[in-house]
This record gives structure tokens, C-alpha cells and sequence, in this order.
């Protein structure tokens, strides 16, 4: 019965990738068979993936490593402000508007600008990954640090917590799920912005991240390394938001109506 | 540890005119309880008591050194500490209490309420009652001077909520504490005070004092025609109260 159960769930999405990789085989191996190099089929791309699999392993811990420092910078940056400004609405009201601006600013856009001020190097990758991920923590935190109960805000005003006491033992703990729900939106976001950080600096050096890589591909029409690659940075984002959410699950599963089963 | 209200009004920043003035005395020890209609300000009144907002004009007088503890109608328990954490939090935001002396005073507050066997049980994981029962420990557990209870039992069903009257009941007069109860319910409010004073509709202002003179509250008094007297007598100046 168990067994069965289990089928039902993974059975038909398993079934839809079959059908599609096959379907995409029949393009490539006959609509598209003197254009191979537009669409190759799914078999020569897991070639193409294995025969450089060195090489895309490097350029995935590249950008997972220049990700993870984006994101672990957006995840402090962004806390840290979002407390501030939950401490006073004049605060709140003078820079709220510019953490919008984040969120509005093109990236693609402003990324030249920014390799041009770090340089051609990771620094600047990590930057653009710490700007796109950045808005969606600030913004989830300060709702959360605003959305205590009120009850709770009097009970701790009863017995004279400090403004330090009130933080930490109610407004931050409160404020969890809304910080989770924050992080798991930049987990995928800050693999996002590495690779674009990736494809500005991506011209100067060969053996740089995934976005380094995937340039490199299609300059030289290696259609299905460039497969192999999107296929790789996908996973990466994957990866990220699954160990977020995995994370964000330990933390609430004993109290948030969101992770109890 | 007598706290007096002496001529408290209340108008909110909207323009609501919520409490007329209004004068109270209550006694050390005593057990009294605020019944009025919905919105005439007696949740405010005592907010107004706790010091959690203040008056418009008037004021309220009780000893420097006392200790208060409030209980809401919600329970208002931290979701993310278990049953034991958060009797022990007062404590913490309280100073005074070794690490040590928190925890032997938690169980033996969790015992007194029945709580033995879920000290590592979630707030979730509570029925209504329970969490009530966790309410007032966490309060109980300062050893206060005085407890103002706003419409605790609101949330609970009848039956849950006659035994926690009596747990309540008992509760005061081991720890002789001075409580002042606001709730709607008038049974309740006959069943456990010394003194129940009726507020009228919006602005509340006092229409009657009531004095409950049971010497037993047991079972037994619910049923006896004395207490249905009382109850009903509170009730028809409810309904007349403007």
C-alpha cells in the first residue's frame, strides 16, 4: 500500500520527463537532424556533460562559492537593516524607499558599472549577486519585525523589557518565518546574480564560473555543453533553495503552522 | 496593596470617548470583576490599571513596589518556546532569578496548574484550556501582588471553562493575590469575586456595585437559587445599565 502511495506521487512527473525527453529526441534526431548544433539531442548533451565534467564542476563550485558569499552578505546586510529600521518609523520612512530601489534598479544594467569599480573579478560577481538578492530579506525581515502580536508586545511592556530584551527574545524569534520565507526567494535570486556578474566579467577570463562557461560555449557553438551547463546552473539554484528550505524547516518545525504537519 | 482609579477618562486619538470618569477602589486580596456590554471600554480600564497605556485625565494609584502580571484573552504564549520556556519567561524579563531558581519555580507553577508530563510540549499542541491553565502559571509564577485577567475563559468551551473557574477560584485563595477579572460572562463574574462592578455602555462609567457575599464557592452554589438570583439581578442592570 505504502509502495503504491509512493508511486502515485513520483510516477506521473517521472512519466512527463520521459515523454518529453523523447519527444525532443524525435526533434533532434529527425525535424532538426542537419542542425544539430540547434538542438541537440538529450543523449549527446549528457555526453557533452560527462566527457567536461571536470571542468563544469570547477566552474559550478565557482559560482556556488561566489553565490553563497552573495548571499550570505545579502542575508546580514539585509537583517541588519531591516532591524534598524524596525527600530523608528523616521528611520523606516527615510530608507525604505531606496531599499525599493534595489529591488526596482535593472541589474543587468548596473553590472558593467560595478565591474568597472571591483574589477574583473569575483569581487564584483559577488556584489551583483549581494544587490539581487539583497531586497526580498530586507523587505520579509521588516515585515516580520513589524507583525508581533500585540498582546505579546504588552505582555513584554508589563514587566519593563528593554528595547534589547524586546528584539531578541520577541520581535527577531517572531520574525523567523517571514526571514525563511525572505531567504528562500534570494536563495535561487543570488545563483541568478552570480551568473550574470559572470557574463559581464565573463569575456576577460576562460576558467571562471558558470556564466564564464556559458559564454565560452556559445562563442564557439558547443550547443550541447551549453545545455549541460543551464542544466548544471539550474541544479546549483535548486540546490540552494533546498538547503535554505531544509534549514527554515529545523528552525519553525516546532512552532510555525507552516512546517507542522 | 489597595489600588485606587480616581477619576479616569479615556478618549482614544479617533475621537472615541471610551471611559467617563471613573473611581474604584480595590482592596488588598480582594476579587473583583468588571461586567459590561461589548466596546464600553473595560478591557481599557484595565489596561489603564496595568499602566500599558494611560489615562486621559485621572489617574491610578498603587504601591511602588507591588507586581503585576496580566492575562489575555488569547493566552498570548511565544509559539516557539515549549511549555516550560515560557513559564519561565516572565522570570527572565523580571530580574532576580538565578537559572536554577527559573526552573524549580516553572515545574512546581506547572504542577500547580496540571501541567505535569507537557513541559516540553509545544503551544500547538494545547487544547484552549490548556494553554489558559499555561497563561496563568507563567503569571502566577512572579508570586504577584495583584492579576488582571481580561476575558481569560472567552476562548474556551463551557465545560473547560466552569473547571477553570473553580482551578481559579482556588488558585486565589491559596495565593491571595488581589484580582481584578473583566469579563462578559456575568455566572463567572458571580462565581468568583468579592465585588462586581457593572459598567454601562459607551463611555463606560460605573452604574452599580454589586457585593457578593458567598462565603463557599463550591459546586454545590452554581446550582443553589441564591447564586441565580444574584446572577440574574447583574444581569437586569446590564440590560438597563444606560
Amino acid at each position: 500500500m505504502d509502495i503504491k502511495r509512493k508511486l502515485y506521487f513520483t510516477l506521473p512527473p517521472i512519466l512527463v520527463l520521459i515523454i518529453f525527453l523523447l519527444v525532443w529526441s524525435g526533434f533532434s534526431n529527425f525535424i532538426y537532424a542537419d542542425m544539430a548544433f540547434l538542438l541537440p539531442s538529450p543523449l549527446i548533451v549528457v555526453q557533452s556533460f560527462i566527457s567536461n565534467f571536470g571542468d563544469i564542476f570547477d566552474a559550478a563550485m565557482m559560482t556556488l562559492s561566489e553565490a553563497l558569499s552573495g548571499f550570505l552578505l545579502a542575508i546580514s546586510i539585509g537583517i541588519t537593516s531591516a532591524a534598524i529600521m524596525s527600530q523608528s518609523k523616521l528611520l523606516e520612512r527615510s530608507f525604505y524607499p531606496y531599499a525599493i530601489l534595489l529591488q526596482t534598479v535593472p541589474v543587468v544594467a548596473v553590472a558593467p558599472l560595478i565591474v568597472l569599480w571591483f574589477g574583473f573579478d569575483e569581487r564584483s560577481v559577488i556584489i551583483i549577486s549581494l544587490i539581487i538578492s539583497l531586497f526580498p530579506i530586507i523587505n520579509n525581515t521588516l515585515l516580520g519585525l513589524k507583525s508581533t502580536s500585540i498582546n505579546l508586545v504588552e505582555l513584554f511592556q508589563m514587566h519593563n523589557s528593554s528595547r534589547f530584551v524586546n528584539f531578541f527574545k520577541l520581535r527577531l524569534p517572531a520574525a523567523t518565518p517571514h526571514i525563511i520565507a525572505g531567504m528562500r526567494i534570494s536563495a535561487g535570486l543570488s545563483v541568478i546574480g552570480a551568473i550574470v556578474g559572470e557574463f559581464i566579467i565573463g569575456s576577460g577570463n576562460s576558467n571562471g564560473g558558470l556564466g564564464v562557461q556559458v559564454i565560452y560555449a556559445q562563442g564557439r557553438l558547443e550547443t550541447a555543453l551549453l545545455f549541460a551547463l543551464i542544466l548544471t546552473a539550474t541544479l546549483v539554484g535548486f540546490l540552494f533553495f533546498i538547503t535554505v528550505s531544509t534549514l527554515g524547516h529545523q528552525l519553525l518545525r516546532h512552532w510555525h503552522e507552516s512546517e507542522i504537519a | 496593596m489597595t489600588i485606587s482609579v480616581s477619576g479616569v477618562t479615556k478618549h482614544f486619538n479617533g475621537g472615541v470617548h471610551a471611559l467617563s470618569p471613573l473611581n474604584l477602589q480595590i482592596d488588598t486580596g480582594e476579587f473583583i470583576t468588571v461586567v459590561g456590554p461589548s466596546g464600553c471600554g473595560k478591557s481599557t480600564l484595565l489596561r489603564i490599571i496595568a499602566g500599558l497605556i494611560d489615562p486621559t485625565d485621572g489617574s491610578v494609584n498603587k504601591p511602588d513596589t507591588s507586581m503585576g502580571a496580566f492575562v489575555f484573552q488569547d493566552a498570548a504564549l511565544l509559539p516557539w518556546r515549549n511549555v516550560q520556556k515560557n513559564a519561565e519567561l516572565l522570570m527572565e524579563l523580571e530580574d532576580g532569578f538565578s537559572k536554577k531558581e527559573r526552573v524549580t519555580k516553572a515545574l512546581e507553577v506547572l504542577k500547580q496548574v496540571g501541567l505535569e508530563g507537557f513541559e516540553k510540549s509545544y503551544p500547538h499542541q494545547l487544547s484552549g484550556g490548556m494553554k489558559m491553565r499555561l497563561s496563568l502559571a507563567r503569571a502566577l509564577v512572579l508570586r504577584p501582588d495583584y492579576l488582571l485577567l481580561d476575558e481569560p475563559l472567552s476562548a474556551v468551551d463551557e465545560l473547560t471553562r466552569e473547571v477553570l473557574q473553580e482551578e481559579i477560584h482556588t488558585l486565589w485563595k491559596f495565593t491571595k493575590f488581589t484580582a481584578i477579572l473583566v469579563t462578559h460572562n456575568v455566572t463567572e463574574a458571580v462565581y468568583l469575586s468579592n465585588r462586581v462592578v457593572v459598567l454601562s455602555p459607551r463611555p463606560g462609567k460605573i452604574t452599580h456595585i454589586v457585593d457578593i457575599p458567598f462565603k463557599e464557592r463550591d459546586r454545590k452554589l452554581r446550582s443553589s437559587p441564591k447564586f441565580a438570583k444574584l446572577v440574574g439581578e447583574i444581569s437586569g442592570k446590564l440590560r438597563n445599565g444606560h
